[in-house]
């Protein structure tokens, strides 16, 4: 089950205004708060885990140990170095890849209850990163050929290593490493100066 | 001038290490690799960290997906109980004189441990830094004295090796059979993370880059004993037995 929102962008606005204020309040142990961050985020959060575990039982404890980590550590959160919502969602990809990679084994499978990404349309956490190079990184990727730029974007939203993504695409590891690495460069070229 | 060699796959490829390394596309020495570069190189630390943030735009494309109704209840109920515990760990009587003594004992359990590390290297491959001058691998160490209420009559040694993330811990103080050790560090966070169980013997743990992080000079290390399997809670939930400072040699 899968919802969009796509508020206009003053609501963007204000929710993370809310958003950033309930994580900072739940920087100082304050339950209500945290329970707003819960409401504010978890279908955000459960996406990602679930997206890259791949599997509900999983994707669920993983959650729960993300808001855990979120609790113990919103204190740490800086409101000038991210945005609440990339803190949050860098959170969750971590806790979710460091899941897939102890499982050991490479799935050669599809993963069956993995929702899919969507290609360009924003959701509504995209107009709360709303900043004037928040388009930067899809315009740079257009740039690049199919085969780089959906190996780059399989990585982030698998959160799979080299190895499965050589697996996957039937090509050798050395291949693989070629048409990303040629891809970055081309992306570094494209995004920044000084990348 | 450069000869004109055909493109064979893998040999003139940019080095994009730094964005690899962003993206979590590096696993096994590849990766132990990477991080060292991040630990010796700044200006490499700090592409990482451009890199993290270009594709943090991503995070704009995840799919929402409401999570099960029966996870919120789960998730308060967890951070419900043990804070009490927490302040214990907290060094805030312990204070100076307390981590310099740490540290001296720490420095003094060096040599023994050297003789316990050296027997069984850890193997290694091509090392790949090798451009830059000295490549910094951080030996920490720290020697854990029982607390208060504590049980272990000697300090316990343990030493980090940065540079592959192996952690040894030389014992465990003794438990209830229905009890177990639990490490921990508490970092700049003020935080208690698990690092994992003790057994009685020497305990060797591989950690994952996430604790890695965690452990820097100045860190603490606390072992609580905590029903079998470990604290049930993110947090510990038994009585801190030994503390320590890590020190870096």
């Amino acid at each position: 089950m899968t919802s969009t929102h796509a508020p206009p962008s003053a609501n963007a606005d204000a929710a993370r205004a809310r958003l950033a204020e309930a994580l900072l309040r739940t920087g100082k142990e304050d339950r209500a708060a945290f329970r707003d961050v819960y409401a504010l985020t978890s279908a955000k959060l459960f996406g990602i885990c679930l997206r890259i575990c791949g599997e509900r039982q999983a994707a669920e404890d993983v959650l729960h140990d993300v808001y855990i980590t979120i609790w113990k550590r919103a204190g740490a959160w800086e409101p000038g170095r991210a945005s609440p919502i990339t803190w949050l969602a860098t959170i969750a990809r971590n806790r979710a890849i460091d899941w897939r990679r102890a499982q050991g084994t490479r799935r050669a499978v599809a993963l069956d209850e993995a929702p899919d990404v969507a290609d360009s349309s924003p959701d509504a956490f995209a107009a709360m990163e709303s900043g004037q190079d928040a388009d930067r990184l899809h315009t740079c990727l257009a740039l690049l050929e199919e085969r780089q730029k959906a190996s780059i974007r399989t990585a982030f939203f698998d959160g799979v290593t080299y190895a499965e993504l050589a697996d996957r695409a039937g090509v050798p590891l050395g291949t693989m490493k070629s048409w990303v690495r040629r891809g970055l460069a081309r992306l570094k070229d494209c995004l920044g100066r000084d990348a | 001038m450069t000869p004109d060699l055909p493109p064979t796959p893998g040999s003139d490829d940019p080095d994009m290490q730094a964005a690899e390394l962003a993206l979590d596309l590096l696993e096994g020495e590849e990766r132990a690799s990477a991080l060292r570069r991040v630990l010796a190189d700044p200006e490499f630390a700090r592409d990482v960290e451009l890199w993290r943030s270009y594709f943090a735009r991503f995070h704009d494309q995840w799919p929402a997906v409401d999570a099960p109704e029966t996870l919120e209840p789960r998730v308060m109920a967890s951070i419900a109980a043990p804070s009490a515990t927490i302040a214990v760990l907290k060094p805030t009587r312990r204070s100076f004189g307390w981590s310099v003594a740490a540290v001296t004992s720490a420095i003094a359990a060096s040599l023994a441990l050297v003789l316990v590390l050296r027997p069984n290297p850890v193997p290694v491959r091509v090392p790949v830094v090798v451009a830059q001058a000295p490549v910094a691998r951080p030996l920490l160490l720290a020697s854990l004295a029982g607390t208060a209420d504590g049980s272990p009559k000697d300090a316990i040694a343990a030493a980090f090796d940065s540079g592959t993330g192996l952690l040894r811990i030389a014992a465990a103080p003794d438990t209830a059979a229905d009890r177990v050790a639990e490490l921990w560090i508490i970092g700049g966070d003020g935080v208690p993370h698990s690092l994992g169980l003790l057994s009685k013997a020497p305990t060797a743990l591989t950690l994952p880059p996430v604790d890695r992080a965690r452990l820097g000079p100045g860190g603490t290390l606390a072992i609580s004993v905590e029903p079998l399997g470990g604290s049930p809670t993110a947090l510990p939930t038994g009585p801190v037995v030994a503390t320590g400072v890590l020190a870096q040699v």
